[in-house]
């Protein structure tokens, strides 16, 4: 992080209160209040279509609340412009078609742009920042090649190093592990921790196993028809009469008593 | 919002346009063409302002077709013409000599001027060859014939551009004077022109005694589409001129054959005939049997070059156009061939 | 090697020359002088190099370097073939500045600078203008060059209000619409060709487009619309490689999607209408440039823009003189022999495109 982004982390990264967002005339999301403090690691999940993804555009400004208002550090969203929204929460974005062949680089580099001058582009710390993030990753072995012919999972993580060469207090993911092999799965839960303990980066991941959720995050919050359902620690919030009335199904919760994750 | 920002942009941009256009640039003195009063428009070397009046002949400022007035400030001793009809008038006019590059001509007609550089054709003008020889005076068909940016560079260049584009006999005939002043042989240029008169009105008045006024077809391509001229052309003219009722075609040239059909022309003359479009072919068109001049055998070739040619030629044109109409009159001058226009000089 | 190590020994998968992109654009620029140079220094008529260059250090810098040439010769440099060259550099500039610019907002590799109906607008206006009984004349520029400016520009206009679905997902929008839109006006034009009669062939040579109407006048005109507008674009390159993942992502890195959008293809269709308005309408400069230069340096706007400006440039006026010293055939022809092929190559060469 840079230096002028510690003040912001200190405050309440994320304040979102009484949020409703209607698409003509239909709730999207009633009324949820969410506090999210700095450097917390978080879980979104609910069923297809229960407003996880409207939250998300919410709380990064692309979408108006109807009713309602979000605080990014102390900040209402709707007074900062796009930029400063930028500097304050990444986002790992969605696999995009490339119209141009791009290096891993190249794709990565793309993470500084909220930083780089805006005329001469990519500085120094740019550059450190850059290939520390794909250090971080671990798509090290990928430079240097086009990014439209890597695997869907290649893909994802080289997008994922984008947010975190981006070096923003809080990192947004929209199911970030829907292309990933179960070992890519695990790694990218394992670096989500590590973000989190040593950088203090606040995370707040949409995620549609609700196992893997359980497991690497120790706060879950759960959405169903735009309404916020749950929002605690996951024996809290996902036990199994609560699984069965929001997901539907009929669950057999086993309780593994692993290490606790980083 | 985003559409408002574009506005502002392109009005901030548009005005930058404009104003930037409003200033100057490495000066040329600004065209104005149709604006009537003459007003030098190449700037002289310091010499006095010319004018027009009686002899000495020049310096002349003359008014082209295209309104521009042009001065020309001596007889000019080398002339390119961009016209076949210019190359014409101006061996008629006896200063074929001074001709140093002319257009290419599908007619090539006079023969003298067959050893003249060619450089322009249909496709364009050479300009740096023009101006490379040394030109002193070009006559040109502007932008009728595609040449507007060749005149306006060649004026740039401090060559006077006269551009000769009749679009009627009397605008032809004009011509000649004017293009006799441009040259220094404005006797030679009204003679031409009188005579050419005389002679035409005396064709035409030929066919006064002529019992019938036969509805005329003239064919200049049927190959895709039927193209003939309207009646606001020389070719229009030259048919009333000739006694026919022309049956004429919209602005763009073209008839549809139903109207065709419905007009019944008694004779069809084929201006296509150069393209080896015979009387045979015409018979054998569907839906053409039902027409008079099929009927009767009334379809004639033509020399299309010497119909519609706006230069001295005109007469001969006529003549022909007469004989194939009506072959019952005696023709007033010296018969001609029907099919081409090969004829002693006027 | 680490990452770190890697990024600064600079970015692999592309040729050593590629990654001195400073060296690219000096070869660029020398490139452009010479063919600059050939360009005055050719045509139908025969002026001696020696001549043409003594002719040019005379008129630009005052220099006399002790040879003598007629009057003629130096009409012809200076009043016929210069500005002409000019203008084919000003023009291949804005050309490939333009497709460069919507082939990054559009995230289309086979868009160009007519794709949002720029090109069938100034055709019809141009036209219009041929058929309308009135001329008038501003400083060398006729109702042919205003309405052709006016006629790409509106179309522009027209395509960007209709595609306003607001918000996001534009792009395709955009792209349809500019097709429809195009569609549109190049029936609008058919008819006005056939109502044109006699000026049919006035509007076919703008169609074909060419350089043979340059004046210096025209190229000071043109210029600081073209420059400009490029300047701009270039200042907002940042923007440009916002749009690279799309406009999602774009947003996420801070770039104020719905305003740089309007701003860039703005600026870029202003660039094209200022060039069509100069030279009628040539192809594939605008479409093959940028993308020859990406295959050299990748896809950063910042190296793209100028070292397209500087292919763009070298290109037009090479195509020029050779539509001169072939004889007189239209640019636009030259520019198809030579792009339609080469991008046919480009486009088997790319492999993945659009897979996701």
């Amino acid at each position: 992080m840079t230096a002028d982004d510690r003040p912001a982390a200190r405050a309440a990264a994320l304040r979102v209160e009484r949020l409703t967002v209607a698409y003509r005339g239909r709730p999207a999301l009633s009324d949820v209040d969410l506090h999210v403090a700095a450097g917390e690691r978080l879980a979104l999940v609910g069923p297809n279509g229960a407003g996880k993804s409207t939250l998300l555009r919410a709380i990064v400004g692309l979408v108006e609340p109807t009713v309602g208002t979000v605080e990014l550090a102390g900040t209402r969203i709707d007074r900062l412009d796009r930029l400063a929204i930028a500097r304050r929460i990444a986002v790992v974005p969605q696999l995009p078609q490339l119209p141009f062949a791009t290096t891993v680089e190249e794709v990565v580099a793309l993470g500084r742009l909220p930083h780089e001058h805006p005329i001469r582009g990519l500085r120094p710390a740019d550059r450190a920042a850059i290939a520390g993030a794909i250090d971080r990753v671990g798509v090290g072995h990928l430079l240097g090649r086009d990014a439209r012919e890597l695997s869907l999972g290649e893909r994802q993580l080289v997008l994922l190093a984008l947010a975190v060469a981006q070096a923003a207090p809080i990192l947004v993911l929209d199911e970030p592990t829907v292309h990933l092999d179960l070992r890519h799965q695990v790694e990218v839960m394992e670096l989500l921790a590590d973000l989190n303990a040593r950088d203090g980066t606040t995370i707040i991941a949409v995620l549609h196993d609700v196992g893997l959720a359980a497991h690497f995050f120790p706060r879950i919050v759960v959405l169903d028809h735009g309404r916020l359902i749950a929002d605690g620690p996951p024996e809290d919030a996902l036990g199994e009469e609560r699984i069965r009335e929001v997901f539907g199904v009929d669950p057999a919760l086993v309780r593994v008593p692993l290490p606790a994750p980083a | 919002m985003a559409a408002r920002s574009l506005t502002r942009v392109l009005a901030l941009l548009a005005v930058l346009f404009i104003v930037l256009g409003c200033s100057g640039g490495p000066g040329s003195p600004l065209w104005t063409p149709g604006s009537g009063t003459p007003a030098p428009f190449v700037t002289p070397p310091p010499t006095p302002t010319p004018e027009p009046t009686a002899p000495p002949a020049f310096p002349v400022t003359i008014t082209d077709d295209e309104g521009t007035a042009v001065t020309i400030l001596a007889a000019p001793q080398k002339i390119v013409s961009l016209t076949p009809a210019t190359t014409e008038t101006l061996f008629a006019l006896g200063v074929g000599s001074r001709v140093v590059g002319k257009v290419e001509d599908i007619a090539k007609y006079p023969p003298e001027a067959d050893s003249i550089p060619v450089v322009a054709t249909f496709s364009g003008v050479d300009v740096e060859k023009i101006v490379s020889i040394g030109a002193d005076l070009v006559v040109s068909g502007g932008t009728g014939l595609s040449q507007g940016p060749a005149v306006e560079q060649l004026r740039r260049a401090n060559i006077p551009v006269v551009v000769s584009y009749p679009t009627t006999i009397d605008k032809a005939i004009a011509g000649f004077r004017l293009l006799g002043q441009a040259v220094g042989a404005t006797d030679a240029g009204n003679k031409l022109a009188d005579d050419t008169k005389a002679q035409l009105d005396a064709l035409a008045a030929s066919v006064a005694n002529a019992t019938s006024k036969p509805r005329l077809y003239y064919e200049i391509d049927a190959t895709n589409g039927i193209f003939t001229p309207p009646a606001a052309s020389i070719y229009g003219e030259m048919f009333t001129l000739a006694g026919a009722a022309p049956i004429s075609g919209d602005p763009n040239y073209s008839i549809s054959l139903e109207d065709l059909v419905a007009a019944d022309p008694e004779v069809i003359l084929l201006g296509d005939a150069a393209y080896g479009v015979t009387a045979a072919d015409v018979a054998k068109r569907s839906g053409w049997g039902g027409m008079t001049a099929v009927k009767e055998g009334n379809i004639f070739p033509i020399d299309d070059i010497l119909v519609t040619r706006p230069g001295p030629r005109l007469v001969d044109g006529l003549r022909a156009l007469i004989e194939a109409i009506h072959p019952e009159l005696v023709v007033v001058a010296s018969p001609g061939p029907r099919q081409t226009g090969e004829s002693a000089a006027p | 090697m680490t990452a770190l190590a890697s990024a600064r020994a600079g970015f692999g998968g592309r040729s050593r020359l590629a990654r001195r992109p400073i060296a690219l654009a000096a070869l660029g620029l020398v490139g452009l002088v010479v063919v600059v140079v050939a360009g005055v220094a050719a045509g139908s008529v025969a002026v001696p190099p020696g001549d043409t260059l003594a002719i040019l250090a005379h008129r630009i810098f005052g220099l006399d370097l002790g040879a003598t040439w007629t009057q003629a010769e130096e009409t012809i440099v200076v009043d016929l073939r210069l500005p002409r060259v000019l203008t084919a550099m000003t023009v291949g500039a804005g050309l490939a500045v333009a497709g460069a610019t919507f082939q990054g907002v559009l995230r289309n590799p086979l868009a160009d600078p007519y794709v949002l109906g720029t090109a069938s607008g100034a055709a019809l206006g141009a036209a219009v203008a041929v058929i309308v009984p009135v001329r008038t004349v501003v400083l060398e520029f006729g109702l042919l060059h205003g309405l052709a400016f006016a006629g790409a520009l509106g179309a522009v206009f027209l395509v960007y209000r209709l595609s306003r679905v607001g918000g996001h997902g534009q792009m395709t929008s955009l792209l349809l619409t500019g097709y429809a839109v195009g569609s549109l006006l190049a029936a609008g034009l058919a008819m006005a060709m056939y109502l044109s009669g006699t000026g049919l062939r006035q509007i076919f040579s703008y169609l074909l487009g060419g350089f043979e109407a340059a004046s210096w006048i025209r190229f000071a005109t043109a210029l600081p619309l073209v420059l400009g507008a490029s300047a701009l674009i270039l200042a907002r390159a940042r923007s440009l490689n916002g749009f690279l993942l799309g406009e999602e992502a774009a947003a996420h890195l801070g770039v104020d999607v719905r305003r740089e959008r309007a701003i860039l293809l703005g600026l870029a269709s202003l660039a094209t209408a200022a060039a069509v308005a100069v030279s009628g309408l040539i192809g594939f400069v605008g479409l093959v440039a940028p993308h020859v230069v990406r295959l050299a340096v990748g896809p950063n706007a910042r190296l793209v823009l100028p070292l397209a400006a500087l292919l763009g440039a070298i290109l037009m006026v090479a195509a020029d003189l050779t539509a001169r010293l072939v004889g007189e055939i239209p640019v636009g022809v030259v520019t198809a022999v030579i792009g339609a092929p080469f991008f046919l190559a480009l486009l088997r060469r790319t492999r993945a495109g659009y897979e996701l």
